[in-house]
């Protein structure tokens, strides 16, 4: 058991670095499929972390959390997204308006950011930093992400990993938030998705693309 | 070292000696006899005269009280040089770099100008020489004012004499302008002390630092700063330099960048670490965001010329980037009161202030030498310059090492010193320092990196594979006295490099009175030990390889299977800049133009032609709206010349209106 | 008796280099199914070379005759700050980071140069691309080795891996992990292997490192693919030693350097074995993308200096 426990320490202590690699790399992705295997990559060290929180907090709860992430965002969202990309038939590429070079520099100043912003209030909420300023880095760049990925499916990639982010904030604040309240969160997303799915098969069938720089109709 | 007395005794002959024959005997020999005999007997005595500079400066050095010539008998103001152990080395780079450009000028001047000028540039040389040697001993402002305009005086004298072609003068006109805004900053800021030190004397200023306040020191910071780096040619204030550099003679550019720009180096040091003890908290930071802009633009505008000489003068812009890369640093150190990072970078500076001395006298003689081989300087015309001329070949290859920044030469040594002073930033207990300065060795090795790739070029298109001209086929070895001059500047690199203790432990005096801080770090100077073991080592390798291998067979390269590889086919200057090019598109901007004639058969052309022109985008964005905004202000103030003479009395008597109102409120 | 066995390290490397060559050809065969030369052919390869004619082109000047030669002579000077058993190296202990980066740099001058000088139009492409890859790369190089040089309070190479030494291997830092990324991908970039330059390709458009090559044969050939196969040997023992250092010997019994050679090979075999899959796996990228991959590698060692000011508030 002591193995255990001291991979279960050392994932609590040093997860942050690969979600930190899985946001630089995010910037740098050009095809959609290698965007949402990162996503899952994400998605699969965020599982280990609530993981070894359960294992930390000994609560029965975080393991049904755990299961529940690594089921829907680690195999069931990465297929569905394979799936609709082939049904779509959209050329792989991201259509990113900033070059790979700036973006990965854009992302890396994000990351700076979070750390800054984090280390104001770090001291007075017992939580770990480098958690801490993870997550809110994996929100700026879901928003980056969403601004400038031009594809629609690049937008509902950009928000899965904000939900990412805020679910680590959520998770590192709260030890755990009440199984009741992560169940309504994922039923929300995946609502949300089965409805951008549909529209962006609308939006396929009626412009014959999907780059959403075009669609300019959004006036008064 | 030695009898101090005795050194004293010794330097102060030599640097009156010097300074008589550089002021008064060459101009008397030049006036009195036209004969060639004469010139050389001129041209050698210049060359003695930088040696006993040089000589000079080395005794001074290594003393502690400092050498004092009192001149104010025939002068309205005071005029006093003092040869303290700034000074000293200064004076110390100066005659190590003119000795050979002398020595070089010996035969260039002869083989390149008509009779009646060859006298007057031989004066005008020993003039510039001794107004930039003044200007680094002068110790009364007035002394250092009148200095500073002889040298732009002269130089532009100097460069007028080559031609006076309408683009020339133009050149030359900027070049002056920009000069006189640059020394009129400088004297601002010196008269800014005059009120609190009431002497004109350096000491004075020195000691009256105390009582003058903060506001007045920034303001003389800045003014210092602008001024100095006018001269210096840091950017967006170095236009003057690819205009001016290219078209002086060649030694004279080579004064002109080896020597000129340090004396700049020189009046920013004594401004801020002499006078104002470090500059105000945010100086440092201000200088390194310079200097990396001035740095990295310099070398990006230098990769893409094919002019040699041009390429040389943004070379130059690149490397007083870098001088001032180290002096930035120093002050964001001595802003923190860490003492010992201050000492090491600003070692670094004033180290590449010398080896850029040295390096850029060596490649701009060795352009000389090129011009006057080939009669061209465009590399694109260039090619195969090392079989027909092997000896300057090899000068010139030790001269691209250095300035690359290649171990074992003598670039490498302060480009080392200036990475270390920015990892020792880590140390420091302030957040902002412990980032920004280890960020800055990225820079600073792309800036060498990308220095590296344009010296490739230089040599590569310029020197070896097939002349791409009938004047660089036809190419002959330079005369003996160019060839002597490039060998011993090329031999100095390689001395310093291998053996930097050789100027480490000088410029260890001379920082040493200006920071008080304990000496080197140890690591730093166990590690100058190890460069000549690791020469041992490469040239010793090498040399076994070079050995045990056999003969070699000459064979045509492959052409695949063409009758004959011809120069054209090879990579020309423009072409190996392309990758470059295109990668830091957004830097360039040039306007380009593809014309295909004759224009109405566009699959059959007889002719395709392709110019690309750039025009440094600072010209643009700075320069242009500033002048544009003069020219309008100048065209309203127009207006007060109406020709009407009732309108001139107007003025008059409206002037006297005003006076009489002036008293009046003033009572 | 310490002098001789960091002498022993540094043959080690030298001499080592064609069997890691001749490794990772054999790995890249088997795992593309074929079945490979053997894996000490570079060896014979290097001796038949030696025993062919050395063919100069008319116009070549002693540039080129000599290029090869200092290029092998800055290469082996690399070797010797390079440590492989033993925390100090034959140098390492006096020369740092930036001594070793620029002998790299002083190698590939040299290299460029005798490319100019055969007088062919590929010598300059090479000699082109090779100066955007490398100024690019000096970058991250740099700030990598900063990194850690910072982290470690010590420039040079022994004081670095000595201090990685002392930290648990647990310990995964934020700044190793940046500047390990960054550092791989740089030495794929300096050793011209996929992504950016295809070492095995014998069309002349798609090559950087070849190309500059293509005129020299015999006893100058074989010098210069001795100095790229020890570059590449002393770039794998470098990272292993930065990041990897742990089973290196702490006293010179023979016992204790035996075990430590017997963990370095185990950790070469299995940075091969990463190369080797990587260089199958990926295409070469085409020449205006290898800036993207090099900015990605610089922003991540400007992220790991960044950290480390982090760590150490």
């Amino acid at each position: 058991m002591g193995l255990v426990a001291i991979a279960t320490s050392k994932i609590l202590s040093s997860f942050s670095v690969f979600l930190f690699l899985s946001i630089l790399l995010l910037a740098v992705a050009r095809r959609i499929s290698t965007n949402v295997l990162l996503f899952g990559v994400q998605s699969a060290v965020i599982t280990a972390e609530v993981f070894a929180t359960g294992f930390q907090e000994k609560l029965a709860e975080i393991y049904v959390v755990a299961a529940m992430v690594f089921v829907i965002k680690v195999m069931l969202i990465p297929r569905a997204f394979f799936v609709l990309t082939k049904k779509l038939k959209t050329v792989h590429d991201v259509k990113a308006s900033t070059t790979p070079t700036q973006s990965v520099f854009i992302v890396a100043f994000l990351i700076y950011l979070s750390y800054a912003a984090v280390q104001s209030y770090g001291q007075e909420v017992r939580v770990p930093e480098d958690g801490l300023a993870a997550a809110v880095a994996l929100i700026l760049t879901g928003a980056f992400l969403m601004v400038s990925r031009r594809k629609a499916l690049m937008q509902m990639l950009g928000l899965l990993v904000m939900e990412n982010g805020i679910f680590l904030a959520a998770l590192l604040t709260t030890f755990g938030m009440p199984l009741v309240i992560e169940i309504g969160i994922f039923f929300d997303i995946l609502v949300g998705l089965l409805l951008m799915g549909i529209f962006t098969f609308r939006i396929r069938d009626t412009f014959d693309h999907l780059d959403v720089s075009k669609l300019r109709r959004l006036r008064g | 070292m030695g009898n101090s007395q005795l050194q004293i005794g010794m330097a102060n002959i030599a640097f009156r000696s010097l300074l008589v024959g550089l002021g008064i005997v060459v101009p008397l020999l030049l006036m009195a006899n036209r004969a060639k005999r004469m010139r050389r007997i001129v041209a050698a005595l210049i060359a003695v005269c930088s040696l006993a500079a040089a000589m000079a400066g080395a005794t001074a050095l290594f003393q502690h009280t400092a050498i004092r010539i009192e001149l104010s008998v025939v002068t309205p103001f005071p005029f006093v040089l003092t040869l303290d152990q700034l000074s000293a080395f200064f004076l110390l780079l100066i005659g190590s770099a003119a000795t050979p450009v002398a020595i070089f000028s010996a035969s260039y001047f002869e083989l390149h100008y008509s009779d009646q000028l060859r006298n007057w540039i031989w004066g005008f040389v020993s003039l510039f020489l001794l107004s930039m040697i003044v200007v680094v001993t002068a110790s009364t402002i007035f002394a250092f004012l009148f200095a500073w305009e002889l040298m732009t005086l002269v130089s532009a004298g100097l460069v007028l004499m080559e031609g006076d072609s309408p683009e020339r003068s133009h050149n030359v006109f900027i070049y002056l302008l920009m000069m006189h805004a640059g020394a009129a900053a400088v004297a601002a800021s010196f008269f800014l002390f005059l009120p609190f030190s009431h002497t004109q004397d350096f000491e004075g200023i020195r000691f009256s630092l105390a009582t003058v306040p903060l506001g007045t020191r920034t303001a003389i910071f800045v003014l210092a700063f602008a001024g100095f780096g006018v001269k210096a040619g840091i950017i967006p204030l170095h236009l003057w330099l690819p205009r001016a550099h290219p078209i002086a003679p060649s030694p004279v550019s080579a004064l002109m960048s080896g020597i000129m720009l340090k004396t700049a180096v020189y009046g920013l040091v004594r401004f801020a670490f002499d006078f104002l003890g470090g500059g105000p908290w945010w100086s440092g930071y201000v200088v390194l965001l310079i200097a990396a802009v001035t740095a990295l633009l310099g070398i990006l505008y230098a990769i893409a010329e094919h002019d040699l000489k041009r390429l040389l003068a943004y070379s130059s812009v690149e490397n007083i980037g870098i001088i001032f890369l180290g002096l930035g640093t120093s002050l964001i150190f001595a802003a923190h009161h860490n003492f010992v990072g201050a000492a090491l970078a600003l070692t670094a500076a004033l180290m590449h202030a010398f080896n850029h001395a040295l390096f850029k006298s060596l490649l701009f003689l060795g352009a000389g030498a090129v011009s006057h081989a080939t009669h061209t300087l465009d590399l694109n015309q260039l090619g195969g310059l090392q079989r027909r001329m092997p000896a300057t070949g090899l000068a010139m290859l030790v001269g691209c090492c250095s300035i690359a920044g290649l171990p074992l030469f003598n670039g490498f040594i302060s480009e080392w010193l200036t990475f270390r002073s920015f990892v020792a930033g880590s140390t420091v207990l302030n957040t902002k320092t412990q980032v920004i300065l280890p960020l800055m060795v990225g820079i600073l090795a792309m800036i060498g990196g990308l220095a590296a790739a344009c010296f490739v070029k230089v040599f590569g298109v310029g020197f070896l594979g097939r002349p791409r001209s009938a004047g660089a086929e036809h190419a002959e070895e330079a005369p003996f006295a160019m060839r002597a001059s490039l060998s011993l500047l090329a031999a100095a690199c390689v001395c310093v490099g291998i053996f930097p203790g050789i100027l480490l432990r000088p410029l260890g005096l001379v920082i040493g009175g200006l920071i008080p801080a304990a000496g080197l770090p140890a690591d730093i100077v166990s590690f100058t030990r190890i460069i000549p073991w690791t020469a041992a080592i490469v040239l010793g390798i090498a040399g076994m390889a070079v050995l045990l291998s056999g003969g070699k067979r000459i064979a045509r390269t492959w052409a695949c299977g063409l009758p004959g590889l011809t120069s054209r086919m090879q990579y020309s200057s423009t072409g190996f800049s392309k990758p470059i090019r295109f990668v830091f598109a957004r830097v360039y901007r040039p306007e380009r133009k593809v014309e295909r004639l004759p224009a109405d058969q566009p699959y059959f052309p007889v002719s395709v032609s392709y110019s690309s022109v750039r025009t440094t985008s600072w010209e643009r964005a700075i320069y242009r709206p500033f002048v544009d905004l003069f020219i309008s202000i100048a065209y309203q103030l127009r207006r007060l010349q109406t020709g009407n003479i009732q309108v001139y009395l107007l003025y008059i008597f409206l002037a006297l209106v005003c006076l009489l109102t002036f008293v009046r409120f003033e009572r | 008796m310490k002098l001789v066995i960091n002498l022993l390290q540094a043959l080690m490397l030298i001499l080592g280099a064609p069997l890691v060559r001749g490794v990772i050809s054999r790995v890249k065969a088997r795992l593309q199914r074929r079945r490979g030369a053997s894996i000490w052919r570079p060896y014979s390869d290097l001796f038949k070379l030696l025993r062919k004619e050395d063919l100069v082109p008319p116009t070549s000047s002693v540039v080129f005759r000599i290029a090869p030669a200092l290029l092998l002579g800055a290469t082996a000077c690399v070797a010797a700050f390079v440590p492989v058993v033993w925390p100090i190296g034959l140098l390492a202990s006096r020369g740092d980071l930036f001594l070793l980066v620029y002998f790299l740099a002083f190698g590939r001058f040299f290299l460029s140069l005798g490319a100019f000088d055969g007088g062919s139009a590929f010598g300059g492409m090479g000699a082109s691309r090779e100066a955007l890859v490398s100024s690019l790369a000096e970058t991250p190089f740099l700030l990598a080795l900063t990194a850690i040089a910072i982290l470690a309070s010590h420039a040079d190479i022994s004081g670095m891996i000595g201090w990685t030494l002392q930290q648990s291997f647990f310990n995964i830092s934020t700044v190793h992990i940046l500047a390990f990324t960054s550092l791989a991908m740089v030495v794929l970039a300096e050793t011209g292997r996929m992504p950016i330059d295809n070492p095995t390709t014998h069309l002349e458009l798609t090559m950087i490192h070849e190309a500059m090559v293509l005129e020299y044969s015999g006893p100058s050939l074989a010098l210069i693919e001795a100095a790229s196969a020890v570059k590449l040997h002393a770039m794998l023992a470098l990272l292993i030693g930065l990041f990897m250092p742990w089973g290196m010997a702490s006293s010179y019994s023979g016992g204790e350097l035996g075990l430590a050679f017997i963990f370095y090979a185990a950790k070469v075999a299995g940075l091969i074995f990463v190369l080797a899959l990587i260089e199958s796996g990926v295409a070469k990228l085409r020449m205006y993308l290898v800036p993207d991959f090099l900015g990605v590698a610089s922003a991540l060692s400007a992220l790991a200096v960044i950290f480390t000011m982090l760590v150490k508030r």
